[in-house]
């Protein structure tokens, strides 16, 4: 008996789906959603961005972050519990929320398990500075580390980072 | 699903708001000066350093080549996508390039101002406009527009580069710059200094 056979019986045995049905497969467990250790808020206002990939090159990537307020990045509250933002390759805008998950960390993006391909991992935030990448490598391979840095008066501090 | 999870495909970006930039006494308009980087392009896509283009006519090759120019002199072909550099005895070392698209071609005389490793690139607002979603800035790397290396000419907006796109070389795609594959550039960058002379040559010569 080839051995394919076997096995479809073998499954058959173990599952109701046939041989035409591929057999489950292990998958990861979602990380599991926690509160986000930010609030949305934190993210309203008006930002300046650039993008680093080496870490040398973070210090310069800030300031040119800074001196590009004259065309800024504006993030606003959205119509439920999140921001109007973009996500990879897309001109449209998008309500993304932040979410945390149970190993510390903080995503940005919608409603969906923290980690999700689409997400972006929030790596520092604080009144005046936010540092994030994309969770996607390929994604994050070809954009780099986004620096958003906080345009005088562009800003509701109202919602510092903890 | 929302729409936006779908992977989407990177397009080629639409056409730049630019003029060609002038070059040696001749002004370039205010549009093309505005311009930090004038190309079309993909950013963020990855093109690794080693690319060369090893085929065809594009390929980098030692041909016969006629010119007074001096040896090291840089003389670019736009119409027949080739940059040469001079070599004498009637030899050049020939790249195939990407050039500007009609309207976004030039020719002048200017020398290479500077060089620079994996260039920064600026976006210019157009672009922005189009795909809100770009950083302001993007520090040199594999998947900026402006590639492996960069050879500034004179005070002009425009550069000889390499390119995330390597399938261009030998079209008319840029608004004006001159982009190389990733290991061509390379290979270029390390046999001219700053000062070469660079002559841009808009109609093919014989």
């Amino acid at each position: 008996m080839p051995i394919r056979t076997v096995t479809c019986l073998a499954l058959a045995a173990l599952t109701l789906g046939g041989c035409a049905t591929a057999p489950p497969v292990a998958q990861a467990p979602a990380p599991q959603a926690v509160r986000a250790a930010y609030p949305v808020t934190a993210l309203v206002g008006s930002w300046g961005v650039a993008s680093y990939r080496e870490d040398r090159d973070r210090p310069r990537t800030e300031a040119m972050a800074r001196q590009h307020c004259r065309l800024p990045y504006v993030i606003a509250k959205g119509p439920s519990d999140g921001v109007m933002m973009h996500v990879a390759d897309d001109a449209k805008l998008y309500e993304l929320t932040l979410k945390g998950s149970a190993d510390g960390k903080t995503y940005l993006g919608f409603d969906a398990p923290p980690g999700h391909p689409q997400d972006r991992e929030i790596i520092q935030l604080t009144e005046n500075l936010m540092v994030m990448r994309f969770v996607a490598p390929d994604v994050h391979a070809r954009y780099g580390t986004f620096v958003y840095v906080r345009c005088p008066g562009g800003a509701p501090a109202t919602a510092a980072a903890r | 699903m929302t729409p936006a999870l779908r992977l989407r495909r990177l397009v080629l970006a639409a056409a730049l708001i630019a003029a060609p930039a002038a070059a040696f006494g001749q002004a370039a308009s205010p549009a093309a000066m505005r311009e930090t980087m004038a190309i079309g392009d993909e950013p963020g896509r990855v093109s690794t350093e080693e690319v060369i283009i090893t085929e065809g006519p594009f390929a980098r090759q030692l041909v016969y080549f006629r010119s007074s120019e001096r040896p090291g002199t840089l003389v670019i072909h736009t119409s027949e996508r080739f940059l040469y550099l001079v070599l004498g005895n009637n030899r050049a070392l020939r790249y195939g390039i990407g050039v500007g698209r009609d309207g976004f071609t030039w020719s002048g005389l200017v020398q290479i101002s500077r060089k620079a490793e994996w260039p920064d690139w600026t976006p210019p607002p157009e672009m922005i406009q189009r795909q809100p979603y770009l950083p302001r800035f993007m520090a040199g790397g594999p998947g900026n527009p402006m590639g492996s290396r960069a050879l500034y000419l004179g005070s002009t907006v425009y550069r000889i580069h390499g390119t995330n796109q390597p399938e261009t070389i030998g079209h008319a795609v840029s608004s004006g710059c001159f982009r190389l594959a990733n290991g061509d550039v390379i290979d270029l960058y390390s046999r001219v200094p700053v000062g070469t002379k660079v002559v841009i040559r808009h109609a093919a010569a014989l």
